[in-house]
């Protein structure tokens, strides 16, 4: 059967400016480019579906061909889609175990002491390994204690009544289970700037979902967030933000691309935070700041770079006294979510890196600067710099 | 978001006149959907090759004088030949910056050669493609060899050079051809029949190699003291490295465009977003105006597939989104239009007599010269056919010129985006 | 001057010449086939290769539907690498008398052709960009039939069996003599030479040229050509053939072909003088994609390739002035009893799917001409590539290394001839064309193997140059490869790809809107504008004259 949903590959005119630009097609032959990959076997793919190559599987999802493209085609967005349309399912417990952020991390804060203590052991690393191919080499994200829901409601929802104006925050997998901080300097930067937060029940975006095939299941996840992000901004000036890009990118752009999901009624009042916080300036909401003495290089990730969201970053940053800024090559750092974490790709995802991480040593920052989690794991993992995000930049500069 | 000049077009002529704007104190973005045509130049700039009759013009800047009073509704006629002269100055110092050095022949063409073997006047090249030792050498006819790896896929020296002889100012030089091998680099599986010209460029820009190949290269020119190649020799360390060779090689060394991607192509696109980011340009890639809104009789603000509901606002616009290529115009069935204000364009019907009947027609084919119709300042009319006074457009997307039979491409492109930076510095008081 | 001697000579190197030269060669008759062009590079190779079942005809032709549904079981057999089993829909829309559907039924229950009555949620089902409003739905053993294939495997069968091949080649006089015509005097149009072959028997299977091959005999023979002009869309819109349940009119079917769709067919008599210079005019543009969106309504959001178009050999058996008597069924003369020239046999007619039939029944009558007793094999055959020896999916497997979208690609044009073009040294997959994904290897085999003179015959065999982009990087590579394989000179190769390039633009010029456009802008941008290839064109011009 032809899905003729996303025809954009009709446009190509095979520039082959997409292959120029492919971070993953200039490090290893396993990947032939977007072009090949996308519209050029697509329409080979609608013809026969036997004609897959194993090597679309190399494709992170970057997104950067689709910036590169003169012709509007949404070339990831092919390959994406091709992947589950035509590779056979294969249940693979580590992929499963990737992906299911929500079940593994609810799990995972009740014992992360355990946890954290186990992923970092040498013979669970030979374990994960050997048998689950998580490559030895991969450092985990720790977990937190608790999760961040728990906290909020525990310690900040009382307090939140009292600003006129709210926020409703989608806080995502990685704020909720691993890293409550960026969550808690979220809170404490809107406070500051007199706005109030509330926290809408959510489940994972569904981007790692996406990656590893589980297609119904992010379906599931993306029609139960589009449902309860609709309630929250029945007053149509509410604005829904996130700390993370990718999950933007995804409730966003994914939901209606890829999974064909109508999120139309969300679409417009999302964003991720650093756009949010720009239109806020923009209207004087400028809260007095202290000068942070920080020598920074600031990483535009992919997904960010896909949705135009980088210059918000950068315009907030350059507002905070005191702050060094470097603005680095942009360029991907190789990890791609869950791509990073999986045996077979992870020299690809390295080389990928590398040469951002070349440019991160030879800049010499104190702290590196960015807005999506995967990449802070990969920057932290590969080079010797610590990687904070822009709102807890804001936060120390609002600080009293 | 607020600038003093928003350029909607980020190729050439979108960063010439981003460049010029920014360096002399405008907030300047530059938005761009996808990358430019740049990527497909030959890396040359041709400013005026052919006249009205197809024969080759030596000096451009005296023909322009009698072609720009013949053709008064030509892109160079709107600038003045004087504003042209000074935008190929402004292009080749701010290349410079860069350290993007450019071969000028003090106001003269020259010709460089292509991949097929024939000769192009154009007025710019890198300096790898021609300068005056090139010239000496091939003024005493010394002998060539044109040297391409084993099984590259995008360049046959034999074709070019059966062409090439054919050429009176190749009579009697002895061409010969050679091949050289892929060194052994990183991925042994990789294929090297697939490469493209990007790939081996990036061999070239790591140093390790270029003993191995200038080894090569001596072995197989033999005696020709002249060596021409494929463009790829580097796209970072090019520079360098192509010194490097010709002092490891003791030849002299020269590059021929190829098919895209053109690797001098990105060499200049390359150099001109460093330059307008170093001074402070903000350029935001991969979005598309959608359309735009009008306050008092004046663009006001335009609005993008990402940006959504965010406007982004201007004193001044420049439209630089090329020709059909690029989207800057779109055709279907029933006619052509220019998609992001509904611009007027010039007469366009019917469909039968947009092409030529012979796809080589070296005129090039009509729809070449369509385009968005401007007053001599670059300001479009909008549908109703008024001029907007705050927008200029610039480069692919006027009408009135034809930049493959003319040779123009490049100058057009320069001339009008410098031209319109003079316009909006002035008009913004700076 | 060069004269070779045979037992029979092929005039027309279209499908039914293919197949005679294979059935001769099968009986064991030394043959020899000329051709002025390249195989398959007239109607055979224009029209939109509709592998019938016989139910387009089976309401107004009884005739041709058994033959057809006949030779499409052949077919499916002896040509496996060549057709694709599809299946075929006929569809009632609003507009259209839906009484046609029941009397379409009838008449294929009685002309044996396998009629099944679907629902259109069903029909929706086999194909889902069908038009939703659809009235009714019947399905039928259509399929899809790729003629260059299928003449280039019957030639390459031939030859194996010791027949031989003269593309490019026109015939200048028949040599008669005492009334017998004993052999053609030929002219070979790239080696400009001349030369003579002598043989037994002269069949004439040269189509809507036999006209000018029976006058070189001196014998009147009137073709009444009628132009049928197509649509090119740039994917496999349908993967199913959709016919329009209606009587036969103009834009009533869209054919899945290989990796596009084809939008068929108008029908317009023209001029014999005209059968050189077909054209395709805005006015059947549109109505072809008015009509085909109707079938398809997803086909108005499609690029469209390109628009061409054939000629179809409609022949005058008695020699009537006015043509009416116009025979559309298969007509073979014997025009020793027609007009007492002995040793000369036309065969005209019919369609492409009928070919071997054709074939069969001129080799029977050059057979009871040379007293030759052996009997037809070629519906038992299978043709090269098509022996199916092993599953697809093996050769896919036995070509690990390779990207599956090569192997897969090569075999379905080459059957099992992929191991003999495929092999995993490197040069030999890397992609020259990266639209249809023709690897080195199969140009080199295609060249040395498949009667390749130019780059225009390569496509024929390849696909090189036929998918989006048509031509804009491929041509350059494969022009090369003929200088680097040292089957052409410099020159020759720059004189092919510019002709190559002409050739594609005459298909392209008439649909340049939108994508097309931008295409050819490209394309234009890297031929004229980075290479000067024009400055080659005009000075071979100038060489010329």
């Amino acid at each position: 059967m032809i899905d003729l949903e996303n025809i954009s590959f009709d446009h190509c005119i095979k520039c082959t400016v997409c292959t120029i630009y492919c971070p993953v097609a200039r490090v290893t032959h396993h990947f032939p480019g977007p072009k090949q990959c996308g519209p050029d076997t697509e329409r080979l793919r609608i013809k026969n579906p036997e004609l897959l190559d194993d090597s679309l599987r190399y494709c992170t999802n970057c997104k950067r061909c689709e910036i590169a493209c003169p012709s509007n085609v949404k070339i990831a967005d092919i390959i994406q889609s091709s992947k589950w349309k035509y590779f056979k399912k294969k249940f693979r417990i580590r992929d499963y175990f990737l992906s299911h952020t929500d079940l593994i991390g609810n799990t995972a804060v009740k014992y992360s002491g355990i946890m954290n203590f186990f992923t970092a052991l040498s013979p669970v690393k030979f374990f994960l390994d050997q048998v689950l191919l998580i490559p030895s080499k991969r450092i985990f994200p720790k977990y937190a204690r608790g999760t961040f829901r728990k906290w909020f409601k525990k310690f900040a929802r009382k307090k939140q009544s009292a600003f006129g104006t709210h926020v409703v925050y989608f806080h995502g997998c990685f704020v909720n289970y691993n890293e409550h901080g960026l969550g808690k300097d979220l809170v404490s930067v809107m406070n500051a700037m007199n706005i109030g937060v509330t926290i809408p029940r959510e489940r994972c975006c569904g981007v790692p979902l996406i990656a590893n095939g589980y297609i119904e299941k992010a379906r599931k996840n993306a029609r139960f967030n589009i449902n309860a992000l609709r309630k929250t901004i029945e007053d149509p000036g509410t604005r829904i933000v996130t700390t993370s890009s990718s999950c933007a990118f995804a409730l966003k752009y994914e939901y209606a691309n890829l999974l064909e999901m109508d999120n139309s009624s969300i679409f417009n009042n999302l964003n991720y935070i650093t756009r949010y916080i720009y239109d806020q300036f923009q209207a004087g909401n400028v809260p007095p700041m202290k000068p942070v003495t920080i020598r920074a290089a600031y990483h535009s990730p992919c997904h960010l770079e896909r949705m135009g969201g980088v210059i918000y970053t950068i315009d907030v940053l350059r507002r905070v006294p005191g702050l060094d800024l470097q603005i680095l090559h942009s360029e991907c750092c190789g990890i791609a979510g869950t791509y990073g974490f999986k045996k077979e790709y992870y020299d690809v995802s390295q080389k990928v890196g590398s040469a951002l991480f070349k440019r991160i040593e030879k800049a010499r920052p104190d702290f590196v600067i960015t807005d999506c989690e995967t990449c802070k794991w990969q920057i932290e993992m590969s080079t010797p710099y610590k990687v904070l995000h822009p709102v807890s930049i804001l936060a120390r500069a609002f600080e009293k | 978001m607020n600038y003093d000049c928003l350029i909607i077009g980020g190729g050439i002529s979108g960063l010439t006149c981003g460049i010029r704007c920014q360096s002399a104190g405008l907030s300047t973005a530059i938005l761009s959907a996808g990358m430019s045509a740049l990527h497909f130049s030959s890396g040359s700039i041709d400013l005026i090759g052919y006249d009205r009759a197809r024969r080759i013009v030596h000096s451009p800047f005296e023909y322009l004088k009698e072609f720009t009073g013949a053709m008064p509704d030509h892109p160079y006629a709107h600038c003045g030949v004087d504003t042209v002269r000074e935008a190929l100055v402004f292009l080749r110092d701010t290349l410079k910056a860069e350290e993007l050095e450019i071969y000028d022949n003090g106001e003269r063409n020259h010709f460089h050669v292509t991949g097929m073997g024939t000769l192009k006047p154009t007025y710019f090249s890198q300096r790898s493609v021609f300068n005056d030792s090139i010239r000496q050498a091939f003024e005493r006819r010394a002998k060539i060899a044109v040297l391409n790896f084993e099984g590259y896929r995008d360049f046959y020296p034999e074709l070019a050079i059966s062409n090439l002889l054919k050429n009176e100012l190749f009579k009697n030089v002895e061409i010969v051809t050679g091949r050289l091998v892929f060194p052994d680099y990183g991925d042994p599986e990789k294929n090297p029949f697939e490469y493209r010209s990007i790939d081996i460029a990036r061999i070239f820009d790591t140093i390790q190699y270029l003993d191995e190949i200038a080894e090569q290269i001596k072995r197989e020119a033999g005696d020709a003291e002249f060596v021409a190649m494929p463009a790829f020799i580097g796209i970072n360390n090019y520079k360098k490295h192509h010194q490097i060779l010709q002092m490891l090689t003791g030849k002299l060394i020269y590059e021929i465009p190829t098919l895209p991607p053109s690797i001098l192509g990105m060499r200049l696109d390359d150099a001109l977003k460093s330059r307008f980011a170093d001074l402070g340009g903000v350029l935001i890639a991969g979005d598309k105006v959608m359309g735009g809104d009008f306050l008092d009789g004046v663009l006001d603000h335009v609005h993008t597939q990402n940006y959504g509901t965010t406007r982004l606002r201007a004193r001044a616009f420049v439209l630089s989104t090329g020709s059909f290529f690029s989207g800057g115009l779109v055709s279907d069935s029933g006619g052509m239009r220019e998609p992001v204000l509904n611009l007027r364009m010039s007469a366009t019907s019917p469909r039968n007599t947009w092409y030529s009947p012979q796809f080589l027609d070296r005129k090039g084919h009509p729809f070449f010269e369509f385009g968005v119709e401007t007053t001599g300042k670059l300001n479009p009319f909008d549908a109703e056919g008024k001029v907007i006074e705050n927008m200029f457009c610039t480069g692919a997307i006027l009408a009135h010129y034809n930049p493959i039979g003319e040779g123009s491409g490049g100058g057009v492109a320069v001339s009008t985006g410098y031209y319109a930076a003079n316009q909006i510095i002035k008009a913004c008081g700076k | 001057m060069k004269r070779i001697d045979t037992e029979a000579i092929v005039i027309g190197g279209g499908a039914t010449g293919c197949g005679i030269l294979r059935d001769l060669a099968l009986r064991g008759i030394k043959a020899v086939l000329i051709e002025k062009n390249d195989i398959a590079s007239g109607t055979t190779g224009r029209n939109h290769g509709l592998l019938h079942s016989g139910a387009r005809y089976a309401v107004n032709d009884l005739e041709s539907a058994q033959e057809c549904i006949a030779e499409n079981r052949i077919l499916k057999k002896i040509a496996r690498h060549c057709i694709e089993d599809t299946g075929g829909l006929f569809v009632t829309l609003p507009d259209d008398d839906p009484g046609y559907h029941r009397k379409l039924m009838e008449h294929c229950k009685y002309a044996g052709i396998p009629c099944e009555e679907l629902s259109v949620g069903k029909a929706l089902k086999i194909e889902p960009n069908l038009n939703p409003n659809a009235l009714s739905a019947l399905r039928v053993p259509d399929g899809t039939i790729d003629p260059f294939r299928l003449a280039a495997a019957n030639i390459l069968d031939a030859q194996e069996h010791g027949a031989k091949v003269h593309t490019h080649t026109f015939v200048t006089a028949i040599i008669q003599e005492g009334g017998t015509a004993t052999g053609v005097h030929c002219h070979d149009t790239r080696t400009r030479e001349d030369f003579e072959i002598f043989g037994r028997i002269i069949i004439n299977a040269s189509g809507v040229w036999g006209q000018r091959i029976c006058a070189l005999a001196g014998i009147e023979l009137r073709m009444f050509p009628s132009k049928g002009a197509m649509v090119i869309i740039d994917y496999r819109l349908n993967s199913v053939v959709v016919n329009r349940c209606r009587i036969p009119s103009d834009g009533d079917i869209i054919v899945p072909g290989d990796t596009v769709s084809l939008i068929g067919t108008t029908s317009k008599r023209i001029e014999y003088s005209q059968i050189e210079e077909l054209n395709v005019d805005d006015g059947e543009i549109e109505v072809l994609l008015a009509d085909g969106e109707k079938l398809i309504p997803n086909l108005s959001r499609t690029r469209v390739l390109r628009a061409y178009s054939g000629v179809r050999p409609l022949i005058d058996v008695s020699g009537d002035v006015d043509g009416r008597t116009i025979s559309r069924g298969i007509v073979l003369i014997d025009h020793a009893a027609r007009d007492g020239v002995e040793g000369l046999v036309t065969i005209a007619g019919g369609k492409l799917m009928t070919y071997r039939l054709m074939a069969q029944m001129a080799v029977d009558l050059a057979c009871k001409k040379l007293d030759v007793s052996r009997k037809c094999s070629t519906h038992r055959e299978p043709l090269p590539g098509s022996e199916l020896t092993m599953l697809p999916s093996k050769h896919i497997k036995y070509f690990t290394g390779i990207p599956q979208s090569v192997v897969g690609s090569t075999l379905y044009r080459h059957g099992e001839r992929v191991r003999q073009i495929l092999s995993l040294s490197k040069h030999n997959y890397a992609l020259i064309c990266e639209c249809e994904m023709v690897c080195e290897g199969e140009v080199e085999y295609a060249i040395r193997n498949l009667n390749v003179k130019d780059l225009v015959d390569l496509r024929r065999r390849t696909r090189i140059g036929m998918g989006p982009c048509q031509g804009e990087l491929c041509s350059y590579r494969a022009a090369g490869l003929f200088t680097r394989l040292k089957v052409a000179t410099s020159d020759e190769s720059n004189g092919m790809l510019i002709d190559f390039l002409e050739e594609r633009w005459k298909g392209m010029k008439p649909i340049l809107w939108g994508d097309g456009l931008r295409e050819a802008e490209f394309t234009y941008w890297i031929y004229q504008g980075l290479f000067g290839l024009g400055d080659v064109a005009m000075r071979g011009e100038e060489g010329d004259k």
